[in-house]
């Protein structure tokens, strides 16, 4: 499948969306609700793009538009940096002071109308839905949007600490604004005003992650897990790696 | 009149027992339980997401979505006053501000008797008789000050006889 993306040729895959195709390529589309692993949502739309069908152009979001053979794509058009623009300013609005979002804006030059903004606003959350989706492939679901309209909000019913949730943070990990609050304190992780017991690294010793995450992925995988940390699992692997070439 | 908290779960299950184990059904499962207990009961968002096995964030999610679903007790009496184009020309707005104050509750609110609920609509589709009110299924057209009094009046006069 070939697929024309700002006049330059690229092999497509069947099933694969244009976001995708242009991830793999390397060609910048900025996105904000987007993750690899995670299906497009199109929900913040700063992925629109123009598709060019003979005469007629059409704006897509580019996270869910599936591609098809000579697909003519433009990413970077007059009309597209105005829409993006646009979507910025409304973000820019909403969260007048999330760092993300403020340098997004500094990159495209947009600024707010002083008698616009209302600076007091502590709001991060731009509504992507990323956490909620991360929870979901986590297996756990225990955050979703709650609301609707202006008092949209991601949370967990009730705003109570959540049975389901095991304090994995994968939530916090993919919130590209950096809205959701995660701390880790004297081997206590408070998140969604709950409370879980940290564990050790039984290499480094540092914390990385929580019991209840580790029970659940236990119970998933119905055997016990060692208690490592990511980067020592990577160094033990390495390691491994190196013996065995030793010989060759 | 007294609110009350706690549910009869024997009048949840006869619900559920209506319905099949599938996921589909939950909107029509949360209907039904707002139409019975005139809100969704917290014990009962529980329940179903056990019943339906599905995550209670998604029940909840669904319950804090939809107008027609309550989480915190509905009155008896359901007002709505349409606000409308044409019920707002022929001014609604004083229709609501009497109510306000009569019954001492903003819109979407439930009188501490738990008579009555105040809901502002959009369009009732009964233009010609703005400003329109309904109480429960019946229609008041033409509505003004005074007659909101009245009305008002005789549902309180039921409920305390
Ligand atoms: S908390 Fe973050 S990840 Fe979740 S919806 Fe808001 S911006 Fe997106
Ligand atoms: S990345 Fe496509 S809509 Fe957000």
């Amino acid at each position: 499948m070939k697929v024309i993306i700002n006049s330059k040729e690229y092999q497509g895959l069947p099933g694969e969306t244009l976001m995708e195709l242009a991830k793999r390529n390397n060609v910048d589309i900025p996105n904000l609700c987007h993750k690899d692993g995670i299906e497009g949502q199109g929900r913040c739309r700063l992925c629109m793009v123009e598709v060019r069908e003979g005469k007629k152009t059409k704006i897509v979001s580019s996270c869910v538009y599936p591609i098809r053979d000579g697909l003519e794509v433009v990413t970077n058009s007059e009309k597209i940096i105005a829409i993006r623009k646009n979507i910025i300013l409304l973000l820019l609005l909403k969260t007048p002071n999330n760092d993300y979002i403020k340098s997004l804006a500094e990159e495209y030059g947009v600024k707010a109308p002083d008698r616009y903004v209302d600076y007091k606003v502590k709001e991060n959350c731009i509504l992507c839905g990323l956490c909620v989706k991360a929870c979901e492939k986590m297996g756990t679901s225990a955050i979703s949007l709650i609301n609707r309209g202006t008092t949209k909000k991601v949370s967990t019913p009730y705003d109570d600490p959540s049975k389901d949730c095991i304090g994995c943070g994968a939530c916090a990990e993919v919130c590209p604004t950096n809205a959701i609050t995660m701390t880790d304190k004297n081997r206590i992780r408070t998140i969604w005003n709950k409370e879980f017991k940290l564990v050790k690294c039984s290499v480094c010793g540092k914390t990385f992650t929580t019991d209840e995450a580790l029970q659940f992925i236990e119970s998933k995988l119905g055997k016990k897990e060692e208690r490592i940390c990511d980067s020592c699992r990577k160094k033990i692997i390495s390691e491994k790696f190196k013996e065995s070439f030793k010989y060759f | 009149m007294k609110i009350d908290n706690s549910i009869d779960y024997n009048q949840l299950s006869n619900i559920l027992n209506k319905y099949k184990q599938e996921k589909r059904f939950t909107l029509a499962i949360l209907q039904d339980i707002q139409t019975e207990f005139n809100y969704i009961p917290k014990e009962a968002v529980f329940h179903l997401a056990e019943y339906l096995n599905i995550p209670v964030s998604e029940i909840y999610s669904m319950a804090t979505f939809y107008k027609a679903l309550s989480l915190t007790p509905k009155g008896k009496h359901i007002i709505k006053v349409c606000n409308g184009t044409a019920c707002h020309i022929r001014g609604s707005n004083i229709l609501i501000d009497e109510i306000k104050d009569l019954l001492k509750i903003k819109p979407g609110e439930t009188t501490a008797d738990g008579l009555f609920s105040l809901e502002i609509v959009n369009c009732l589709g009964a233009c010609a008789l703005a400003p329109v009110m309904v109480i429960d299924n019946k229609y008041y057209g033409a509505m003004t000050k005074e007659k909101i009094m009245e009305v008002i009046n005789e549902y309180k006069e039921a409920a305390y006889d």
